[in-house]
């Protein structure tokens, strides 16, 4: 639950940095004095270490984190894996634990810090740039206008933590790429987390299908290829990157000389949406009364996709019922003139 | 039937020729470019199952499967332009006769109706096998869902090959409604399906792996059939060419045992692939279901 008050934390950005000049104080006064090892200090990973590598040494060894979009619950160890975190984007030479644990700063080790860390605050002093783009987005524009649960930056930038989780199994990624491949085909994932439908509908497209597959390289897009990456915006808003004023833009960055027919593609087909052919068929059944219903959604390019494929079900149905019939009578036909002859070719012979 | 049985029954007996030297090849670059394409397509179709990506992966993945697809494609183009050049030459400049209407022709013909008629009387007990001519209805049936099937899938492969250049031909007013990739993917998708299906359940079963032919119908590969086989499956045109003294013509040599062998070496690793690719289909049609 400590995980959910990141929102209040990016609305109100910049009481952390009164918190932050506090901290810096309070080590500036700690380096000066030169108090005992016993409290923590900027420059140093190695009293942190010393406890998070081994589980024995830590009073709680687990926790359980909830999301607080899907409420799913995870157990995540507090056991640092050195080798990843010195590997990844924060593990370099000058950088530290506390850096990011701002709230650790000058804490007393004698009996353990307590329990409960704040949440990382990522954006006020090292990523304001991708989160001044995330705050112009239309998830934050939810959160502020309907105060919805929209994903923060760990819900998709998950790996940037550097604890197991309870199965022993490292985090996936420690520097979320959008070159990455890995960190790609957990994008896709992780948007499907709430788009289930939209990732439904992307899998029936021939983009969808590669990925399917497992192939998430640059060469094929994955959601955030098309509809961005920080500054994610409505797809009917026209700025956004799937909008109709950078649509072209968009699409011909992988498909040269895109034209204004080739962007009116569907990229998300409904042939597999039951509310869609729910939607028709009242459409239908209301043309009298309602006739501009029924106009629109045939003027939708999903309702000819809709009926080519419902075809193809028939067609499909009608072929193998009526001649996998016919072969089955037709072999059985062939085996029992088979045996006859055979038992002809027995009497003969006796 | 064991390949020494078969040896025997060829070599004891008169042999005639069923299909030409072009026909055989013909088929032969079906089979390779058909497997090909179902081989490295039909995991895009079933993607989510595990059998669906170790056979993409098996074919390179992504793009290399792709690339081997449009080779197959090109292969299946190059087939159907010599099958059809084939086709004019016998028409137009060897003004050969009966290609469209008659006895040896595979267009629908009027006795078509009775041989099915019969066929049926046949499969339910109440009658004998009827005499068919040089083509059966369900071969006709097969012949023509290929062409159809060949044209819908190179149409709409070649939309999706080329997606920018097939939608600049049409104006926007209709793009926004008429999606011409999505309509190709879709019917590409379930045309792939219902080719795949078809030819692996029914055309295998009904020519290949029937009773009196397992493992394989070897025509098709040597190009020539024992005269019992002809008697008992194309009495009527067998009677009808020693009627117009044209029996002579298409007796053959039998086929050595060793080609016999080389057919059954190619033919039945081939049968056993689609067997086993129709049941990972058919096996996802029923995870659907239940």
């Amino acid at each position: 639950m400590v995980y959910k008050s990141e929102k209040s934390l990016i609305r109100e950005n910049l009481s952390g940095f009164k918190k932050f000049t506090l901290g810096a104080l309070v080590t500036l006064s700690a380096a000066i004095i030169g108090l005992s090892p016993a409290v923590l200090t900027a420059g140093d990973n190695g009293p942190c270490i010393e406890c998070h590598t081994k589980p024995d040494k830590l009073k709680t060894a687990e926790k359980a984190k909830i999301n607080p979009i899907t409420g799913e619950i995870k157990v995540v160890s507090m056991v640092i894996d050195e080798v990843t975190f010195k590997a990844s984007a924060h593990g370099g030479e000058d950088f530290f634990c506390i850096d990011c644990h701002q709230d650790l700063d000058g804490a007393d080790l004698t009996d353990g810090h307590k329990p409960n860390l704040k949440p990382v605050d990522c954006i006020t002093f090292c990523h304001d740039d991708p989160a001044d783009e995330y705050l112009q987005s239309s998830h934050v524009k939810l959160m502020k206008e309907k105060n919805k649960d929209v994903p923060t930056c760990k819900d998709c930038h998950a790996g940037v933590t550097y604890h197991y989780t309870s199965l022993g199994e490292k985090s996936p990624r420690d520097v979320p790429r959008g070159t990455d491949p890995l960190h790609r085909k957990l994008t896709i994932d992780s948007c499907g987390e709430c788009h289930q439908e939209y990732l439904d509908s992307y899998r029936n497209n021939a983009h969808g299908q590669v990925t399917a597959l497992g192939h998430t390289d640059t060469d094929v897009p994955v959601c955030f290829d098309c509809h961005g990456k920080h500054k994610i915006l409505n797809s009917a808003d026209p700025e956004s990157k799937v909008g109709k004023e950078r649509i072209l833009e968009t699409c011909g960055s992988c498909h040269a000389n895109a034209n204004a027919s080739f962007v009116k593609h569907v990229e998300h087909p409904q042939i597999k949406n039951l509310n869609y052919y729910r939607k028709l068929l009242t459409a239908v059944k209301n043309a009298r009364s309602n006739p501009e219903d029924l106009k629109t959604l045939l003027k939708n390019p999903q309702t000819i996709l809709c009926v080519v494929f419902v075809m193809y079900i028939g067609i499909l149905a009608f072929t193998f019922s009526a001649f996998g019939l016919h072969s089955l009578l037709s072999w059985f036909a062939v085996a029992r003139d088979e045996l006859k002859r055979k038992g002809h070719a027995d009497e003969e012979q006796h | 039937m064991s390949l020494k049985e078969r040896g025997m029954q060829m070599k004891s007996s008169i042999n005639y020729v069923r299909f030409s030297l072009f026909h055989r090849f013909c088929h032969f670059l079906i089979i390779i470019s058909f497997f090909g394409l179902v081989l490295t397509g039909m995991p895009l179709a079933f993607r989510s199952y595990g059998w669906a990506r170790w056979l993409y992966e098996l074919f390179g993945g992504y793009p290399t499967a792709g690339f081997i697809h449009r080779i197959c494609a090109l292969i299946t183009f190059f087939a159907a332009f010599i099958h059809f050049l084939f086709l004019f030459i016998c028409v137009s400049v060897q003004k050969r006769k009966g290609f469209f209407w008659g006895p040896g022709s595979l267009l629908i013909q009027p006795r078509d109706i009775f041989d099915i008629v019969g066929d049926i009387k046949w499969f339910l007990g109440i009658g004998k096998r009827p005499d068919f001519d040089q083509w059966i209805y369900w071969e006709k049936f097969e012949y023509l869902s290929l062409m159809w099937g060949t044209l819908v899938m190179a149409v709409t492969g070649l939309i999706l090959w080329f997606p920018v250049q097939f939608t600049k031909i049409i104006p926007v007013s209709v793009a926004s409604i008429v999606d011409l990739p999505s309509i190709a993917l879709i019917i590409h998708r379930y045309e792939a399906i219902l080719a795949a299906g078809f030819i692996f359940t029914i055309h295998f079963f009904h020519t290949h792996l029937l009773p009196e032919k397992m493992p394989v119908d070897e025509a098709i590969f040597t190009g020539k059939i024992t005269e019992a086989e002809f008697r008992h499956e194309r009495l009527s045109q067998f009677k009808r060419l020693e009627s117009q003294r044209q029996l002579e013509n298409y007796k053959v040599a039998p086929p050595s045992l060793f080609v016999s062998f080389l057919t059954r070496l190619f033919a039945v690793p081939i049968l056993i692939t689609g067997l086993l690719m129709v049941g990972f289909m058919f096996s996802a049609l029923l995870v659907w279901a239940i």
